[in-house]
């Protein structure tokens, strides 16, 4: 199950970062994602546009997935299933990556300012769902 | 049984082994060390002791790695690896196996861990090492003593900090830092908060402390040298300063232990920083809990205490104010005598590409500032936050320390901004910079730099941070003001000026011309060398003299002197559109109207003080001292005076009498003329007689005036005459005359007459029509296009000439008093009939009664063209019927040339009817009255005597009249004669006799 999709800005900064979790633990997903940011980092260097991260944390077990476009925007991914199908993974990127260069191409967003659209956080959680059904199927 | 005993025995032995292994490392011996771990880990596995196996085996692998200090190869690093894998399966295994055992061997199992980890830690390995540490964070939960947490989470920390992972590595410290902190103890919060600090580079919400000094203070440089172009630091900060609920968590906890360790500065910076950075995400009522916090944390501190980071309020540059009018300074140019020539913007052009061209001249200007003389900036402040911000002072804090800056104290509302005048004065010569200014604001003292503000407004505009903190106050859009560059120069002098009587606006009535005395002092410290005023703006023909000499004798101007300058103001008229609105009698509204209009000139008054030594001067120009620029405005409102509504011309003539006496004025008095004339005793003023023509010849020109203001005026005419022209003794006192005055009551039109009898010429003359006369020469006829051109000017000259002698002056109240400018009227009236005014006639005619010799021989000379001013007695009509009255008629040439004549005289009555010819004559003559032909040498005159016998008493009129013959062009341009061969003739005016009877 994903709990938490993020999309992060070429200077790291978060431009969108939306949870499917009920409970408070807003705050530990963003840490979760924060810490991911270190490992992007680390491969920003080395163009490459897929690479996963798992990341295990005190208290809430995680694995965290990134993709990084060729604009250096990083797409983050926070799964609780410890074993995902790369194909599924790889999935959701795409369309998730679909999601974002539609919600940018509108003219009235600011690059490197969060993203508002409704829009794309419809198309978001459809694709989330839609990635639980997928793996379970 | 005996199994179980042997097996014991064997373990005891394996453990016995392994501890002897132990001491063989402790002294110093791997090789027999390995010995006995070998020894160890064969009995240990076959007795299954998996715990002392795992021990045995960690201790193989030390014994291994001692014995090849220094070398590290793959081939050991993968055995070191394998070995430390089994080590941890077997620890793992041991757990499974004896949960009862007294000590877990999770502890073992994760310190194996984190050893191994700690081994392979290198960037390359780091996905490996982060999985041996993850696995490690995962057992934590199992570990039951905190204290045994905390110490794994440092280590995991540390390798994750190691590993270059900062942001893992702050999150574990922050894990550890909640361990401390759940210990609730002094100590423990000092321990936390130590930790914490470690973190706050990682969340990009670090102490500028903990910056270093060296890459601050590049910061400030590279933002003076280009403030266009942030640092990158900066922008990256700004960019990260969007994960603002970790980083609001971060500081939260950093205030709680700063607090709990009794560490208020810490306290102090943290909830600065909060507040700062993330006030629009903090309820009101956490922000006063933030700003108590600030306080309370500010009594436990020694006043005076300096904190890096700056708390509220935010502070940016507003604006640096150049130097005001008063002050202005000039760029001196010693090699010029107007030195101050070219510092100004020369041309009516606000943009010129040329002086747009230079290099200097971009955005970044340069501002001069003067040793000893007060400064001021401008900064605006402003609090987001809802709470009342008193900040105890305020001033601009300067690096290079030639600057005396004055403090300020601020109360600043919930959510307002405030434009704030700091002042200083700055001390020595040299740079000046300002990065920002301190602040004293909740008990401590900080440094607000203007470029954080700036980059942070920056940020705000492209959306990066949260909030623009002045835009959210209400304040305008971002300004962008650039510092400039501020040179400090040695004093200057500095004249400060006051109008004497008031600065307020002068107030004049359209005309009037008033003296205005304008103070100078030199308030400065170096005397005042060079002075010179001009002026500028709108009608700086209103400034009609300045005192210039007195300034300049006053020079050098002493600090402390003064000096006062009388300039002479001439109010000008208001435009039609002014006019219009000041008819509404709305003084005080056109009064604000001509003041903001700018209409009124400003005097410029450029000085200097010494030029320093000769020396200097040669070796390096820009060693001059500049000049300054003193703008004394005028503030002349100009109301609406008299008002002209047209002027015409009046002629008349009035028959003189016949007596003995050619200029005989008796009988004038009481005559029905206008009010200004009905002053008896000066109407000699007023109009000139012309003794050969006999009458006298009244023209006026009638100016009619009105007074739409609520004030009274009184007019008064004075006319100059040109003294040459009068070359006898008459008019020595009579160069000015002046005429009773004229009173316009409000609201009232009035009529005022100025003679124009002044200006005949007293000859005719060629030259009037010399143009004429070289073309009537040389085509004989009509006169070319050209000539007419040219008498037109001439005429237009002697015209102009004739109205600049009359002034019109008003007076209203004690002290106004003005000239009405009324030329262009004037000129129009008498354009058509000007040659009238001006030439006289070729020829004037005189009657005098005849009594004696001795009488006409004193009379010849008197009746010169002029106007008598000494009244002759008034004498009895001498003329008596059935009497033979002997006359003489006067001929004057007024030409330059001789004029021969035919002259002949008549006679009438009162009825008109000629009363020397015919049947009815009524009058007898003696001597000859017509056909009499006369020879006029030039500018002279002839008489021919002629006696007259009246029959009947009445009143009789006299006429005598020429046809000249052969007359010359002169005389035929002045009679306007249309063909060459018309004879031209001459009618002088008629003269009144009055026959008294016998009886």
């Amino acid at each position: 199950m994903i709990v938490c999709v993020a999309v992060v800005g070429h200077q790291n900064n978060p431009l969108y970062i939306q949870s499917f979790t009920d409970g408070d633990d807003v705050l530990k997903l963003h840490h979760i994602v924060h810490c991911s940011l270190d490992v992007v980092d680390e491969r920003v260097a080395v163009i490459c546009n897929y690479w996963n991260v798992e990341l295990v944390l005190y208290g809430c077990v995680a694995c965290s997935y990134g993709y990084l476009t060729n604009t250096k925007v990083k797409f983050i991914l926070v799964t609780t299933d410890l074993d995902v199908r790369d194909a599924d993974v790889r999935n959701f990127f795409r369309r998730f990556h679909a999601a974002y260069v539609d919600a940018v191409s509108n003219p009235f967003h600011v690059p490197g300012k969060k993203i508002t659209s409704k829009t794309f956080a419809e198309r978001v959680s459809t694709i989330v769902k839609s990635f639980g059904l997928s793996s379970a199927g | 049984m005996t199994m179980q005993v042997i097996k014991s025995k064997k373990r005891r032995l394996a453990r016995a082994q392994k501890t002897i292994g132990d001491y063989c490392l402790l002294a110093g011996s791997p090789v027999d060390a390995n010995a006995h771990y070998s020894t160890a880990l064969e009995l240990a596995r076959l007795t299954a002791d998996y715990f002392w196996y795992a021990g045995a085996l960690e201790g193989s692998v030390c014994a291994i790695l001692v014995d090849r200090m220094g070398q590290k190869d793959t081939a050991l690093e993968d055995e070191v690896r394998y070995r430390y894998n089994s080590v941890i399966v077997h620890y793992r295994k041991s757990f499974i196996q004896d949960n009862a055992q007294r000590v877990s061997p999770l502890t073992f199992e994760l310190e194996a861990t984190l050893k191994l980890a700690r081994f392979l830690c290198r960037r390359e390995l780091a996905k490996e090492v982060v999985e041996w540490l993850t696995n490690a964070a995962d057992g934590a939960k199992s570990l039951i003593d905190a204290s045994d947490r905390l110490i794994l989470f440092v280590e995991i920390a540390r390798l994750f900090g190691t590993l270059g992972y900062q942001r893992k590595a702050a999150f574990f410290s922050r894990q550890v830092a909640q361990l401390y902190l759940q210990q609730e103890n002094r100590l423990a919060a000092i321990s936390a908060m130590q930790v914490l600090a470690m973190t706050t580079k990682a969340y990009r919400v670090q102490s500028r402390a903990s910056i270093s000094k060296q890459s601050l203070s590049n910061e400030i440089e590279s933002g003076h040298v280009d403030s266009s172009k942030m640092h990158h630091q900066s922008v990256v900060s700004l960019f990260e300063s969007q994960w603002s609920t970790l980083q609001m968590v971060v500081l939260r906890e950093i205030l709680l232990s700063a607090v709990r360790a009794g560490d208020p500065l810490a306290a102090w910076s943290a909830a600065a920083r909060l507040l700062r950075s993330y006030y629009p995400l903090i309820t009101p009522a956490g922000q006063n809990g933030l700003a108590s916090a600030l306080t309370n944390s500010a009594e436990r501190l020694p006043s005076g205490t300096r904190c890096a980071d700056s708390a509220l309020p935010f502070v940016r540059l507003y604006s640096f104010p150049l130097h005001p009018s008063q002050m202005d300074i000039v760029k001196r140019n010693p090699a010029r005598e107007d030195w101050w020539a070219g510092s100004a913007p020369s041309g009516p052009f606000i943009y010129t590409p040329f002086s747009k061209g230079e290099p200097n001249d971009n955005s970044k200007q340069d501002l001069i500032w003067i040793v000893g003389e007060p400064v001021q900036v401008f900064v605006e402040l402003a609090n987001p936050c809802g709470f009342d911000l008193r900040v105890d002072s305020i001033y601009l804090s300067v690096q290079s320390g030639n600057f005396d800056a004055f403090p300020l104290s601020v109360d600043l509302p919930p959510n307002s901004s405030q434009v704030i005048m700091l002042s200083g004065i700055p001390t020595s010569v040299g740079p000046v910079v300002i990065p920002g200014c301190t602040v004293h604001c909740f008990g401590v003292i900080t440094e607000h730099l203007f470029m954080d503000v700036d980059n942070l407004l920056l940020g705000a505009a492209q959306g990066l941070v949260l909030s623009d903190p002045f835009r959210c106050c209400g304040s305008q859009r971002l300004r962008n003001v650039s510092v400039p560059n501020i040179s400090v120069v040695p004093p200057l002098p500095l004249l400060v000026s006051h109008v004497v009587g008031g600065d307020g606006a002068i107030v004049l009535y359209e005309g009037e011309i008033r003296d205005v005395w304008i103070n100078l002092a030199n308030a400065g410290t170096v005397p005042v060398e060079q002075a010179h005023i001009s002026l500028s703006g709108k009608n700086q023909d209103a400034v009609i003299s300045i005192a210039y000499e007195k300034l300049k004798s006053a020079l050098p101007l002493k600090p402390g002197a003064e000096v006062t300058i009388p300039v002479t103001l001439k109010a000008w008229r208001l435009g039609s559109g002014d006019s219009d609105a000041a008819a509404g009698r709305s003084a005080s509204s056109s009064m604000a109207r001509t003041v903001k209009d700018g209409s009124s000139p400003s005097l410029l008054i450029h000085y200097a003080g010494p030029l320093g030594d000769a020396e200097d001067l040669e070796t390096s120009k820009s060693s001059v001292p500049p000049g300054r620029r003193l703008v004394v405005p005028l503030q002349i409102c100009v109301l609406q005076g008299l008002s002209f509504v047209k002027a015409r011309l009046l002629s008349m003539e009035i028959p003189a009498l016949v007596g003995e006496s050619l200029s005989n004025l008796a009988n004038v008095d009481g005559s029905p003329l206008d009010e200004a004339v009905g002053y008896g005793t000066k109407i000699d003023k007023l109009v000139k007689i012309d003794p050969f023509r006999g009458s006298w010849g009244l023209r006026f020109l009638e100016l009619e005036l009105s007074n739409p203001t609520d004030v009274v005026f009184e007019i008064s005419v004075s006319v100059q005459l040109e003294k040459s022209s009068n070359a006898d003794n008459l008019s020595e006192h009579a160069a000015e005359y002046s005429y009773p005055k004229t009173r316009i009551d409000r609201d009232y039109f009035a009529r005022v007459l100025i003679p124009l009898e002044h200006f005949k010429l007293p000859f005719l003359d060629d030259s009037i029509f010399s143009k004429d006369l070289q073309s009537d020469g040389s085509s004989g006829g009509r006169n070319s296009s050209l000539s007419e051109r040219n008498t037109k000017a001439e005429l237009n000259a002697s015209i102009k000439n004739l109205i600049s002698r009359i002034k019109v002056r008003w007076q209203s109240g004690r002290n106004s008093s003005g000239e009405l400018n009324i030329k262009d009227a004037i000129q129009a009236a008498l354009q058509s009939s000007v040659m009238d005014v001006l030439l006289p006639d070729p020829l004037t005619f005189g009657f005098r009664l005849v009594r004696n010799g001795s009488e006409n021989a004193a009379k010849i000379d008197l009746p010169k063209e002029s106007d008598t001013s000494v009244q002759p007695t008034a004498s009895k009509n001498p003329v008596i019927a059935h009497d033979m009255t002997p006359m003489e008629v006067l001929v004057r040439n007024n030409t330059k040339e001789t004029i021969k004549m035919t002259l002949s005289v008549t006679c009438r009555d009162v009825a008109g009817e000629n009363c020397v010819e015919g049947a009815k004559a009524t009058v007898l003559w003696a001597g000859v009255l017509s056909g009499i032909t006369l020879e006029v040498p030039p500018l002279e005159e002839s008489k021919h005597c002629f006696s007259l016998y009246f029959l009947v008493p009445g009143e009789y009129t006299i006429v005598a009249a020429a046809v000249i013959d052969d007359a010359n062009d002169v005389l035929r341009a002045r009679a306007k004669s249309e063909s060459p061969d018309e004879p031209i003739f001459c009618r002088g005016p008629p003269f009144h006799v009055r026959v008294n009877g016998t009886a």
